[in-house]
């Protein structure tokens, strides 16, 4: 079970976002719609995103820190 | 600290066919039972099914202590002591929940939910320390699981699961047999029973086929129900010692011979036809066996009540109080024979329950009648002239003989003198 | 769930709340063929285990009676042998709050009535294991009968109903 939240659209990225009760509890339901790829976000993790300083996200936005990334690459 | 077992004489309170009264009363001996049982051996927790997703967790208990069972987000379950390992509040409050962290509500500090400290508020007044590594959530050290059921060890070392299940691992495979997709789910939600009670009244009970018959003539006598006669004097069914303290009322020599396909559960196949289609395409021609022999009947020491179609779970809570928490078996799967588990489970048990509202009062006066001193002994010894050894070499007597409470003291002993 | 109190009825109010205390003396009193005989032949009497707001279809109840299973209770009562009431629990209860409200909105999980009330209740039950307070909120939908009202349908909602409760053998 989901409820739709809605999709947003950039020129860089594309999600449709739900809150999706198939848990114990509710969880946001992010899907990135160029790839399929479905990530969850649980209240307490929501909670923390809102008072992210600014910048606090750049480290998670380098695209080598797991999605893009050769084998043998240190993390 | 000195060990509370090793200060009671159990030779001297635990006979072959009788035992002590102050086994139930004596808050020394409770204390023992705590150290020597419940924090040590294998304990039933709690079932797969109840955290299915990432990050779902539930609020379980070991004996009177509070366990979160959680999934982390790689779908290994975790069982963690709710405290706090900083002033010991409470770290979750819902029965249940999906979160990777939780977060104390007494100062903030915060855990993963595989038990690692994630950090604290106003972190500069731990300065130097190394409390991130060192203050990671109590655990329950030993964690493992049979065909969904998840079970904890206090105890670093000793038995695997396997090894204290032993012959108890059939009537798991025989309950997950009766589900078209070899998985059961307790999905149904928990009844909370609770009874001014030992919890070895309860214990004793479970496969105490002795009772039925006067405990429960008022609802056999009202309601069609061939319950009773299983246990009657004439009746073919065995109970059975499986070693360990795991014990059994095996009703399937009963119900082979009666040869009705889900008698077991008072119904028959036309009855439920998807669940008979769905089980048929499964087992083959073996299909119509597994629904005459039905589902099982065994107690899990110390605390895991298999009864056909229901879940028992046993929580001591006190000395002379006793949680019983039960819910209703549902095949995964199997939606027809699931609402009738359902409706069945809810008429016959917990505080309401046609059956179960009697067996509670039962141990509720056993123990009101155990304080009286005299006799100060409770006898175990009906059927131990024809106890006798079946097939598999494990030790069984008739259907109402008291074979189950003395391989459940027997055990109890070799664990407190242990 | 119920919306606002309708225009106020005072003469179906007394008439409901005549019937709620005259339920209540019957269970204290134990008048089990008085009190079941207050049900209409398609009555269901439902106790939520877990909050009030579960899917008895779905999940435990601590009691979800048809018909046929509230006779079943009463002569399981009757036989005198229902351990858990031999002897009986020593009872009285307080009714309070009477309310008319309008039909429930959504799923009710029990047949519709004409005449809709609540009521809030707090029992004494005095047995052998000592005292216990049992307190809740009643639901019902009632049909008006050439006998007068009867129950069609009885929700009663414990406030501790996600905890663990001693066992409850009387009628509730």
């Amino acid at each position: 079970m989901a409820d739709e939240v809605g999709e947003l659209s950039s020129e860089f990225a594309s999600v449709r976002v739900r809150i999706d009760t198939d848990g114990n509890g509710p969880r946001l339901r992010v899907e990135d719609l160029r790839t399929g790829h479905v990530g969850f976000l649980d209240p307490l993790e929501l909670e923390t995103l809102a008072w992210l300083p600014e910048g606090g996200l750049h480290k998670l936005l380098d695209p080598s820190l797991h999605r893009w990334r050769a084998e043998d690459q240190e993390r | 600290m000195t060990s509370a077992a090793a200060t009671i004489p159990w030779d001297e309170l635990i006979e072959h066919d009788r035992v002590h009264g102050s086994l139930y009363t004596d808050p020394d001996v409770y204390a023992a039972e705590l150290e020597r049982i419940w924090y040590r051996t294998w304990v039933y927790v709690g079932h797969v099914s109840e955290v299915p997703e990432p990050n779902d967790y539930v609020l379980k208990s070991i004996g009177p202590q509070p366990v979160i069972m959680s999934r982390d987000k790689q779908g290994e379950i975790h069982l963690l002591l709710n405290r706090c390992t900083h002033r010991a509040n409470l770290v979750c409050d819902a029965p249940k929940g999906n979160s990777s962290a939780f977060r104390c509500p007494y100062h903030g500090w915060t855990f993963s939910n595989t038990g690692k400290l994630l950090g604290y508020p106003f972190n500069s007044g731990y300065a130097g320390t190394a409390l991130k590594s060192e203050l990671g959530l109590g655990r329950v050290p030993r964690v493992a699981s049979y065909q969904g059921f998840v079970f904890g060890s206090f105890a670093e070392d000793g038995p695997t699961l396997e090894e204290h299940l032993g012959a108890a691992t059939d009537a798991f495979d025989r309950l997950v047999r009766l589900s078209p997709t070899g998985e059961v789910e307790l999905t149904a939600g928990w009844l909370q029973h609770k009874c001014k009670a030992n919890w070895k009244m309860l214990l004793e009970n479970e496969t105490d086929g002795y009772h039925p018959q006067f405990v429960h003539s008022s609802i056999f006598s009202v309601a069609a129900s061939g319950i009773g006669d299983l246990y009657g004097e004439k009746s073919t069914a065995v109970c059975r010692d499986l070693g360990n303290g795991h014990t059994e009322n095996d009703l399937r020599p009963e119900f082979r011979r009666l040869d009705q396909p889900l008698g077991w559960f008072g119904t028959d196949p036309a009855k439920v036809p998807d669940y008979v289609d769905q089980l048929t395409a499964v087992h083959g021609e073996r299909t119509r066996e597994i629904l005459v022999d039905g589902s099982p009947h065994v107690m899990v020491f110390p605390n895991l009540f298999i009864a056909e179609i229901q879940l028992f779970v046993i929580q001591p809570t006190a000395v002379d109080e006793t949680v019983q928490h039960v819910t209703a078996v549902q095949y995964r799967g199997a939606p027809d024979m699931n609402r009738r588990m359902l409706q069945q489970t809810i008429g016959s048990v917990g505080p309401a329950g046609f059956l179960l509202a009697d067996d509670s009062e039962m141990y509720e006066r056993n123990q009101r009648g155990v304080q009286a001193r005299n006799p100060e002994w409770l006898q175990i010894k009906r059927g131990t002239h024809r106890e006798r050894q079946d097939e598999n070499g494990f030790t069984v007597g008739d259907a109402t003989d008291e074979v189950p409470q003395r391989a459940i003291w027997k055990h109890y002993r070799s664990l407190m003198e242990a | 769930m119920h919306g606002a109190t309708p225009a106020l009825d005072l003469d179906l109010l007394r008439e409901v709340e005549q019937f709620v205390y005259r339920e209540a003396r019957y269970q204290d009193e134990l008048q089990y063929d008085a009190w079941e005989s207050l049900w209409t032949d398609d009555g269901v009497y439902w106790v939520p285990a877990n909050g009030g707001d579960t899917d008895p279809t779905k999940q435990v109840s601590i009691m979800f009676d048809n018909r046929a299973r509230i006779a079943t209770r009463i002569k399981q009562l009757h036989t005198g042998k229902r351990h858990s009431q031999t002897p009986p629990s020593q009872l009285r209860r307080l009714v309070s709050n009477v309310e008319l409200l309008p039909p429930p909105e959504g799923a009710t999980f029990g047949p519709a009535g004409d005449v809709y009330a609540g009521a809030n209740f707090l029992v004494y039950e005095s047995r052998e294991r000592g005292v216990t307070l049992w307190a809740g909120r009643s639901e019902y939908a009632l049909r008006t009968t050439d006998d007068g009202l009867r129950m069609a349908f009885k929700k009663v909602t414990l406030v501790d109903s996600d905890r663990p409760l001693y066992t409850l053998a009387f009628l509730i």
